[in-house]
């Protein structure tokens, strides 16, 4: 009993006290997420908000009453079916392809010797280094020479350089124990079955993570998609709300609606692929220092 | 009958040399075990027999056929690797089947071999479970199975019992040596412990810095060390070394002063009459506890430690030859502290010359 009491109080003597530093850096990332999380909620507020709510003065956080005018007139008075349908065609090629492709460049570079292979992946770092953004004129040139602006295989292609992802895969190949691969070769496995039978199913975590930021990079992209793609009935969802602003001027329900309806896809991979997203960031992060 | 060879072969990787000049024939149906510490080569010749390794010069031949630059898959060949090198997304069965499924096998003799497999490794409960779902040991065995479902030609064995525990790693030897007896394959088995080589083997090839130091049975290579390094590396505890001063010789014996200055007599091996420093000798169990200052003692000596094995008792004895290790019976009387002779066997005392060869 009194061994109980002596433990007791060592116990209560060992407690730790008021953590102040841990208290603000708590505090400080609640007031983050709240800096980061308002401008959402004003916009889905504001989305089912009516016109005349919206240009009332005052702070109104929540609608008066909610209604879903501005989602239908987007749906009814927009092409935004047809940007959908676009958004998808462009996002689901460009991650099946650029995915495949990452895996079989991040397959070679990493297991198989061939010359050039060093300059190669060299190539592919400092591609890395140049932002997408600074070649998007040479693309538009060579998109519009060969004639592939306002079609779906203009947008796609230069969207299809995704360096990061080949050297995602380069260094998943690399920490891959060797034994695997020449157990494979033993059983009589060609290099395509040694990629496809055994290496990227040995951790489809790898391919489903870099699969959904490529989906949601490629849905959320703008800038291509704004040049590639003059014709309304070829833009991407993106591009479409742009023209939703300019036809209904400041219908700011409609506009916030549209734009929900863009987000829509990413918010709901973010939440059902929620872990994977995170494995995909925590993936890349160390590639991007 | 030779039926793996290894002639003349030499790995190279860069300018560093890892194996120099090798030759090697291994009989059909043989186990041979390819024995010797970190960084000997012995997993280099292993993996150049299966085609996982180039040969930088040299060839290697399988039943008479040379195969220095066939593919691994055609060899003829499978190997056990020492992590398993289990598929983990793929079942039991999937795992010993994936040969054939790769070489597009009818499902039917794909899962009827499997069975066949399954019931001689005893995995048959086993077959729809993962890797990640099984003990080290069932994993073991499915790797075997894996390699067994090929009919191969050669079985290779890449240390594949260093990750289990000892218990269990005792109970793969049997199995291991079941095996053998059942398929009479010919088994080449790398080891660096040299009891699954003892225990296993019925030819044993001691590799030492890329080049064989001795072939021969465990019982050849525990007996007749051809030199110090396969007598150090033989044995366990290890052979007392010391040095001896050179008397003189006759009719092959040599006579020697021993540290300590009494004078010993040994019939050299080969006959022939060593020259210059003279190193011997001699196992544990080999040198017996007599009363200290006896006639017959070698050495006088304390014993500073004493280990009671049960079976057998070990003693450490510091003497004038330095600290010697003696291997005495499981109820052997003595005590740390007390002085006592030791008795050297000279018929099990081993000399060695000065480049290290037994004479």
């Amino acid at each position: 009993m009194s061994a109980a009491t002596t433990s007791t109080s060592n116990m209560a003597g060992t407690r730790r006290g008021f953590d102040l530093g841990g208290a603000l850096l708590t505090l400080l990332t609640i007031v983050a997420a709240a800096v980061w999380f308002f401008p959402l909620f004003w916009g889905i507020s504001t989305s089912l908000k009516t016109d005349s709510e919206t240009v009332k003065p005052g702070l109104n956080l929540l609608p008066e009453s909610a209604t879903l005018d501005g989602y239908l007139f987007v749906i009814n008075n927009s092409n935004l079916p047809i940007w959908y349908l676009n958004s998808t065609i462009t996002s689901v090629a460009v991650t099946v392809i650029a995915v495949f492709m990452a895996a079989c460049a991040g397959y070679a570079i990493s297991q198989l010797r061939f010359p050039g292979r060093t300059l190669l992946w060299y190539i592919i770092l400092a591609s890395f280094m140049v932002p997408g953004s600074a070649l998007i004129v040479n693309h538009f040139i060579i998109i519009a020479g060969v004639k592939q602006l306002n079609t779906h295989l203009g947008i796609i292609l230069p969207m299809l350089l995704h360096p990061v992802t080949v050297i995602v895969y380069k260094q998943f190949f690399d920490n891959l124990p060797r034994e695997f691969r020449e157990a494979a070769v033993m059983d009589g496995a060609n290099e395509f079955q040694l990629l496809f039978r055994v290496f990227l199913p040995m951790n489809w975590g790898v391919t489903t993570a870099l699969a959904i930021i490529t989906f949601i990079g490629a849905w959320n992209s703008f800038l291509w998609p704004f040049l590639a793609a003059q014709n309304e009935r070829m833009m991407t969802v993106t591009v479409g709300i742009t023209a939703v602003q300019d036809t209904f001027g400041v219908a700011y329900a409609r506009v916030l609606a549209g734009a929900v309806l863009a987000g829509l896809p990413v918010a709901l991979a973010y939440i059902l692929f929620q872990k994977r997203v995170t494995q995909a960031i925590t993936l890349s992060a160390g590639i991007k220092g | 009958m030779t039926y793996v060879e290894l002639k003349n072969v030499t790995k190279r990787y860069g300018s560093v040399e890892v194996i120099s000049n090798l030759s090697l024939g291994i009989e059909e149906g043989s186990f041979t075990a390819l024995l010797g510490p970190s960084g000997c080569g012995k997993s280099t010749m292993l993996r150049m027999i299966a085609g996982l390794e180039e040969i930088t010069e040299g060839t290697c031949s399988i039943a008479g056929s040379d195969v220095t630059n066939t593919p691994p898959a055609q060899r003829g060949v499978a190997m056990v690797f020492q992590n398993y090198a289990l598929y983990p997304h793929l079942t039991v069965r999937q795992n010993i089947a994936f040969s054939m499924s790769l070489a597009r096998v009818p499902k039917a003799t794909q899962n009827e071999r499997v069975d066949s497999v399954a019931r001689m490794l005893q995995l048959g409960e086993l077959l729809e479970r993962r890797p990640a779902q099984l003990s080290g040991g069932q994993r073991q065995r499915v790797a075997i199975g894996r390699a067994l479902v090929r009919d191969p030609r050669v079985f290779l064995f890449d240390e594949p019992l260093s990750n289990l525990d000892a218990a269990l790693r005792s109970a793969m030897r049997v199995e291991l040596a079941k095996l053998h007896q059942d398929v009479k394959t010919t088994m080449i088995y790398v080891t660096h412990d040299q009891v699954e080589a003892m225990t296993l083997a019925d030819k044993i090839v001691v590799l030492d810095r890329g080049e064989i130091s001795q072939v021969g049975t465990p019982l050849e290579l525990y007996n007749q060390p051809a030199n110090r390094f396969v007598a150090s590396f033989i044995g366990s505890p290890a052979m007392n070394f010391f040095g001896a001063q050179l008397q003189s010789v006759e009719n092959g014996v040599t006579s020697m002063t021993l540290p300590g200055g009494h004078v010993a007599s040994v019939r050299t091996r080969s006959g022939k009459a060593p020259s210059g420093n003279l190193e011997v000798g001699i196992r544990p169990e080999h040198l017996k506890i007599v009363n200290a200052g006896d006639k017959s003692a070698s050495f006088n000596g304390t014993i500073s430690i004493v280990e009671r094995l049960g079976n057998s008792t070990i003693l450490y004895v510091d003497t004038a030859a330095g600290p010697l290790i003696i291997e005495g019976e499981g109820s052997l009387d003595a005590k740390s502290g007390e002085t006592v002779g030791l008795m050297m066997d000279s018929k099990h005392t081993h000399l060695f010359g000065a480049d290290a060869q037994a004479v």
